[in-house]
Parts: C-alpha cells; structure tokens; sequence
C-alpha cells in the first residue's frame, strides 16, 4: 500500500471546520452521482436541495421546525452514547411521548394553557422516560444488550400509538382517517411572534443550556462523563454506574418524549401516525456526529433539518424518491465519520522501497 | 554472520517531551548491551525505533553499514532485529508451534509435525526447553516468554532485544533466562537488554561480554566496556539518577518503632475465581507486603478490596464492617484507598484533563448540593501536582498526555489526600524514577501514623525494606509469611524462602 495513514501529534488546527465542511461537500457529491446515476439532473439536483433546505425564509422556518425535534432527541441520544450506550430508541420513546402528551389533551383539554401545557409536556417526558427505562433495567439487571432492545421497543412503540389513533382515542368525525380529535386551543403550543416557528424552540434553548450545566457543573453530569469515559476507573472510584445507567436512559427518554409533545401539540395540534417520519434515527446520526458538545448538536440538527427540507423540494422538482433524505444523512454520517480519522491523523504516499 | 548495528544520531520527541536526544549506541554480535536507566530516560522509546514501530525526528541506524528504512516494523525485522516485548503478543488458544510459525516468511503450506520440529530444533539449540504442543493458556510466564523468543529465533533474526525481561519472572526463571541468553551470546547473536536492575547486569557480565549504556532523560550518559571496566554500583546508580541515593534513610524509618493498632483488613478464606482462600489481616500502622509474581491472583483480591468484584465465599471486614455494608450506602469506600496497578484503566481516564481526573476519587469532598466546585479542586490539585512534581504541571493536560511516572504521581497525591485509614497500594513504585521511589515510600511509611498498609507487589527489595511482614501469594493461595529480618543475614534467608514461594515450592 502506497498510502498510508501517520498519526500527527497535534491535530490540525481549524481541521474540525474543515474535515466537516469536505465531508459534507463530498456527502452532497456522492447524492448528485446518485441522482446522475437515476437520469436526473445531478448538480441540479445538489443546488434545488441548498436551495430548498436554506435560502429561503420558509425554507429556513421549516428546518428550524423540523430541527427543534431532532435536536431534543439528539440530547438524549448524545447523554447515552456519552456513557457508552448505544440507545437508538429515540423514535419509540418519541411516539410515547407524543402519545402521554395526548392522554393529557384529551382528558384535560378544557384547563387553561397554563396548567394543561406543562402537565402534557410532564406526561410526555414521563412516558418516554419510562420507555426508556425498560432497556436500561434489562442492561442492568440481566446484561441484555440495549442495541437490540431499544430498538425492537421502537416498532413497539410506533404500534402503541397507532392502536390508540385507530382505536380508543379515534376522532369520531374523521371519517375513518386514523388520528385523535384537534386538541383544545389551550393544549396547542403556540407560534412565535411574527413566524411559523412555535415555542418548542425555547424548550430547546432550556434543554441545551441545561444539558450543559447539568454535565458540566454537577456531581453526577461529571459521574456519567467518568462512567463513558472508563467504566472500569468509575467502578474503582465507587461510581453508582447502574443508577447512572437508567438516570441516562431516562433522561433520553424524557428528552425525546418532550419532542413527541411539541411535534403533537404544537406542529399537527392532534396525534396521528404521520408525526413519526424517523425523527429518533436522525437524532442516532446527529448524536453521533454532534458527540456531547451542545452547539455541534444544534449545528447538525439544523443541517440534517434543512436537508430534510430540501429533499421535499427535490422531491417535487425532480420527482426524486423520498429515501433521498435517508441516504442524504447516512452519506454525510459516513463522509464526517472518515473525515474525523484525518483530524488526528494525516495521509502519506510512500514510495515503494526494497527492504535489505 | 556476525551482525553489527549502529544507532546514530537518534533524537525523538513527543509533543515537548524530548525522548531520546543525539543517541549513538553499537549492538556488537556475540555481545550483551545493557541499556540501563530509570523509567522514562527513553530506553523502551529507543528500542521501539529499532525495532520500528517508532520513527525518529532525525538519526538513521545502520546494520552492516546499510541504513534501516525508519519506522518499518517489517524492515527492521526482515534485517534480523527483533524485541521481546513486556507484554507478550502471543494468542492463548494456539499451541506453542503454531505461535511460533505465525507469520513466518514462506510457511504457507506447514504441517504440525514440521512445526513441531523447526520448534523443537530451535528451542534444543538454543536451550529454550518448552513443548511445541503445549497451548499458551497453560504455560507460566516463563514459558510464554521462551516462546516469544522462539518467535524470533525462528525467523533467523540476529539481535534480539528484551525490554525488563524478568519483570514477569520468578527468580527461578530469571536464572533460566540468564543462561538462555548467554547461549545466545555464544552462538552469536547480539542480545540488547534492558533492565533498571543491577544486580541482574552484574550477574550477566560475570559469564558474557556485557556492554552498558546509562541513559538519561534520553541521552547517553555514561557507557561501560564490564570485560575491562568495573565501575562500582553506586557510580552506575549516580550516572542513572544523576545523584546519590541513600535507601539506609528509608529502611531507618521502616524500622522505627512503631505502634499498632486495631485491625483495618481481615480476609478469612476469601473465595472469588483467581482466589483459593485466602486469610489475611492488617492492623493500623503496620505495612504488610503480598509479595508474588504477577497474575497469581494479586487481580482478584485488589478488586475485592476495593469494592469491584463482591467476595463470593469467606468473610472480608474492612475498616471494622462486612464487605457490603462497608461497600454500600452514602458513601460507599470510605476510608480505604486503593492505589490500583492499572494506572491507565483503573485509576485514571485518558481522554479527561488532570482536573478530572483529580476529582474522580475527591469528588465527593468538593460537592455542594450536588454541584461541584472546581476552583477550590483545581487549588487543591496545584499543590498536590507541586508537591509530587508532576509533569507537565498543567491541569488542562489530558491525562493520558502523562508520562506513567508522571500518572503515578498524580494519582498517589490524589489518594494520600483523601486521609484513609486503610492503603491498599498495587505496585506503587513501578514506573517511578529512584527520587520519586524513595519518596513513595517514605509516604507508604508516614502512612503507618493513621493507616495499615497492604502493599501488593513484585519487588522483592521492596517489599523486604518497606514492610513489616511479607506474605507470598501463589497461584491463589497464602504460601507463607515472613517478618522483617534484623539482621542482613535474616533478610539473605527472608529473601531465599520467598523466592521458593513465588515460585510456588515450599
């Protein structure tokens, strides 16, 4: 082999600016091939996705929508992956959310916003924690690999909310559409001023900063860091390693449940399947690409937002298939994830020599 | 063919550490070097660029007058330089033979019997006696040592370099080593041997050319021809520490009178996988050594006493309580300290800065309400990094930046301050240079004030000089116990039935 890969002992500066801009250029190269390779216009195809996704007002409102959900999921994958918990049943512990907010609605609807809100967004975060809990107390208990049960809680969870939209919880004037009554006005949250964004922004802003205090200033934030970092030194130094497991599964179950709340009350103002569009695996991706730094997630959630958005104008310009937006991240999770390897590391072309 | 390397010029830096500076070395067929200096004087950096894995900044090495393409594992193997690692690269499941012949050059086609053969003609040529058929699972430290050697024997290479080769060994099977290596001297080979022990480089020149080179924070600082020169111990020692060193003050302090008192640790019959009854006591203000060769179930115990695997047979009191109750509630631990031998994966996180690192054990001392407070932490932290001399004092370093000595350092400041009234301390000197040794041990010493001290090792110098009785452990099990001897006639005897034990004979 020619090339060869040399560890540098510093790494390059500005390389993660870099590395993540040359990965995200060659992710969008790799989908006008793609597009090339499906008879479509590929290069076009690149711009109406930059263009669909961030140069327009709208444009940037729906991502910011679409980035206010995977940003809340993406935190609490990120607090699992931080402890070396490969949890990607966001997407399940999102739809009950969605579906302990709705409980509420219905049942309490006539409350003023005041009280109905923050009891909904309560419900949601406690019932996507206790999905959450499941995996972690099978970890913990019996050693089941949480990879596997997170993710088989995921369809249960998607099935849980669509046996309630078909059944019990089914608008009687929806003509057989599968989806709960409109909620009252008091248990919608409402839009920003002067935009289409709503208020779930200002419950990610609390989410992150909070985020951020807790692991940074806290005993047990610092415990779970420890915990993720080496496992073995936490156990020497006597760290409540199980208890950390299920406060971090928890947390991630909480944080998406608020996002399964916001995308029911403030984006549709009822339940219905059509919430879950995959939310809790975007937020997989973002976690992995974000690592435990709050503005990377924001970043990333934006980015794969705006994608997202994009593609819909993909899809209607060039009638390019859905799954643009699922190759989309996996390419740029994959480009980011070589590109990292360069950070540390630079390429070398070695010139082939005979060896005494 | 009689093979001669030369090291010339060789500088290597890591970040601003400067590992090896200027080296000039030559490794002579038929002659022993002996690479003598303390941990981190750059002895293991500059065999890794021998034996390239590691490519220096600047230098080249010649063998037989032909430069050595850098930092080529493959190259400097194919031109006859191998190294027999600290920790041996061998896969358990395999047979001898088939460790052996993994790899070689032109053995695609090898059948067991002719494995078996090329391994029994080597090892009966050069006096490396082990069974080509025997797994390495089952073999003893020893053993699997000699079959690293084979590995190398094998491919014809013509300097073999062994990096603290009798660290792992019982004194036993260090004397076999020893005369291994003299057979290959005779045949021979070149041998580079690196060793922070003396009298092991004495014992070898008596009965083979021995060359010696003393390194000093990466230079070569004095160089000996021992078939003509015969420097004193105490001037190899100066040109390795770069001063004089007094263990008389150490071992004046160990055996000061001293009071004890009531029993900090009692084992009775211990039962966990690695373990085979174990019973054992340490009262407050006594240091009591568990001497013994790695992996004779020094594991076990130490992460039983310090909370990480529970005992699954027998009774463990630890400060007055039962093993669970003094491993549960608010504060699970408190008051043992546990010093672990796997600085890296038990004592300290690679990726997290010195600060956390710090707080990994003291946390709880600087928790408010559940915040944590670093500023008084990080004051905390500068004196301990002063007072122990850690390098690089920069508390935002990572801690895997850290030299091991360094490591070391930090992590004995961080435990001797948190006041325990139980030690148990896993190889605390290793990797440490003769200052820092010394005063390692005068703290293990003054720890006898408030503490017991159960001092886990491998040294049998310095189990005998710090403790007050010396315990072996062997394969699970208490072999004996010896007292410390007054005279130096009781310690020569001490010194004799411990290495019986190590070596599992009574």
């Amino acid at each position: 082999m020619p090339l060869r890969l040399v560890d540098r002992t510093k790494p390059l500066p500005w390389g993660g600016f870099f590395v993540a801009t040359i990965s995200l250029a060659a992710a969008l190269a790799v989908c006008a091939l793609l597009l090339t390779w499906q008879g479509k216009p590929g290069l076009h195809g690149v711009w109406l996705l930059v263009d669909g996704g961030f140069l327009h007002g709208y444009a940037l409102e729906d991502a910011v929508r679409k980035a206010i959900p995977i940003f809340l999921c993406s935190l609490g994958v990120a607090l699992c992956f931080r402890m070396k918990l490969w949890n990607i049943g966001a997407e399940g512990q999102f739809a009950l959310g969605a579906v302990g907010a709705t409980a509420v609605a219905l049942r309490f609807g006539h409350w003023p916003a005041w009280a109905v809100l923050p009891c909904m967004c309560l419900a949601g975060a406690a019932a996507g924690a206790l999905w959450a809990l499941g995996p972690a107390l099978l970890k913990r208990r019996l050693g089941v690999n949480e990879i596997i049960t997170t993710l088989m809680a995921n369809y249960i969870g998607v099935l849980v909310l669509q046996y309630l939209v078909y059944g019990a919880w089914k608008d009687p004037v929806s003509f057989g559409f599968p989806m709960t009554e409109l909620f009252s006005d008091a248990a919608q949250v409402g839009l920003l001023p002067g935009s289409r964004i709503h208020y779930g922004l200002l419950y990610c802003v609390a989410a992150g900063l909070g985020f951020w205090w807790w692991i940074s200033r806290t005993r047990l934030g610092f415990e779970l860091v420890v915990s993720g970092e080496n496992s073995r030194a936490a156990r020497f130094a006597h760290m409540p390693y199980g208890m950390l497991i299920c406060l971090a599964m928890g947390g991630c179950g909480a944080l998406a449940g608020v996002a399964g709340f916001l995308e029911a009350s403030a984006s549709v103002h009822r339940l219905q399947p059509s919430i879950m569009v995959g939310y809790g695996f975007t937020a997989v991706v973002v976690a992995w690409l974000g690592r435990l730094r709050v503005p990377a997630i924001a970043a990333f959630s934006f980015l794969l937002a705006g994608f997202r958005v994009g593609v819909e104008n993909l899809q209607i310009e060039l009638q390019a298939p859905a799954a643009m937006a699922g190759v989309l991240e996996g390419t740029i999770l994959m480009a980011v994830l070589s590109g990292q390897l360069l950070n540390h590391r630079r390429l070398v072309w070695i010139s082939r020599r005979t060896t005494p | 063919m009689a093979t001669h390397i030369r090291i010339e010029g060789v500088s290597k830096s890591f970040g601003m550490q400067q590992a090896n500076r200027d080296v000039s070395l030559d490794i002579r067929a038929g002659r022993i070097l002996a690479l003598l200096g303390e941990n981190g004087a750059g002895k293991s950096t500059l065999m890794s660029i021998l034996a390239g894995t590691l490519a220096p900044d600047s230098g080249r090495i010649l063998v037989d007058g032909q430069p050595l393409p850098p930092g080529n594992p493959a190259a400097s193997l194919g031109a006859g330089i191998g190294m027999v690692h600290q920790h041996f690269l061998l896969m358990d499941q395999l047979r001898v033979s088939q460790n052996v012949c993994l790899g070689l050059p032109g053995a695609f086609w090898l059948s067991p019997r002719r494995m078996a053969a090329l391994v029994r003609d080597v090892s009966s040529r050069f006096g490396l006696e082990v069974d080509p058929d025997a797994r390495i699972a089952a073999l003893s430290m020893g053993e699997r040592q000699r079959v690293e050697i084979l590995k190398l024997l094998a491919r014809d290479c013509n300097a073999l370099i062994f990096d603290e080769p009798t660290a792992v060994l019982t004194p036993g099977e260090a004397a076999i080593l020893a005369d291994a290596l003299c057979g290959m001297v005779t045949q021979g080979k070149a041998v580079v041997f690196i060793s922070h022990k003396l009298p092991e480089i004495m014992a070898l020149a008596a009965r083979a050319p021995v060359d010696v080179a003393v390194l000093r924070q990466g230079e070569v600082v004095a160089r000996y021809d021992l078939t003509t020169d015969t420097p004193a111990e105490g001037e190899l020692i100066r040109a390795m520490v770069g001063r004089e060193v007094d263990l008389a003050q150490v071992e004046r302090l160990a055996a000061a009178p001293h009071v004890l008192g009531e029993e900090v640790l009692v084992c009775r019959n211990l039962q966990v996988p690695g373990l085979q009854g174990v019973s054992l006591g340490v009262r407050k203000g006594e240091i009591v050594a568990l001497a013994g060769v790695a992996g004779n179930g020094q594991k076990p115990l130490v992460e039983v006493l310090a909370g990480v695997q529970p005992p699954q047979g027998g009774e463990v009191r630890l400060l007055g309580q039962p093993w669970h109750a003094f491993y549960s509630g608010e504060e699970p631990g408190r008051g043992l300290v546990v010093i672990p031998e796997d600085r890296r994966g038990a004592a300290t996180a690679g990726n997290l800065d010195l600060l956390d690192n710090y707080l990994l054990t003291t946390r709880r001392r600087y928790t408010r309400g559940g915040l944590i407070d670093r500023r008084q932490a990080l004051d905390d932290l500068r004196q301990i990094i002063d007072d122990f001399n850690v390098r690089p004092p920069v508390p935002t370093t990572p801690g895997g930046r850290l030299s091991g000595g360094n490591l070391q350092k930090l992590v004995l400041g961080r435990e001797f301050s948190r006041e325990p009234g139980m030690v148990v301390a896993e190889q605390p000197a290793q990797g440490l240079d003769v200052g820092a040794t010394e005063d390692v041990w005068r703290r293990l010493l003054a720890m006898r004030a408030r503490a017991g001290v159960l001092l886990v090792t491998s040294d049998l110098t310095e189990a005998l000089l710090l403790a007050d009785r010396v315990l072996v452990l062997y394969a699970g099990r208490i072999m004996g116990e010896v007292r410390r001897g007054i005279s130096s006639l009781e310690t020569e005897e001490a010194r004799g039935k411990i290495g019986r034990w190590m070596a599992g004979l009574d």
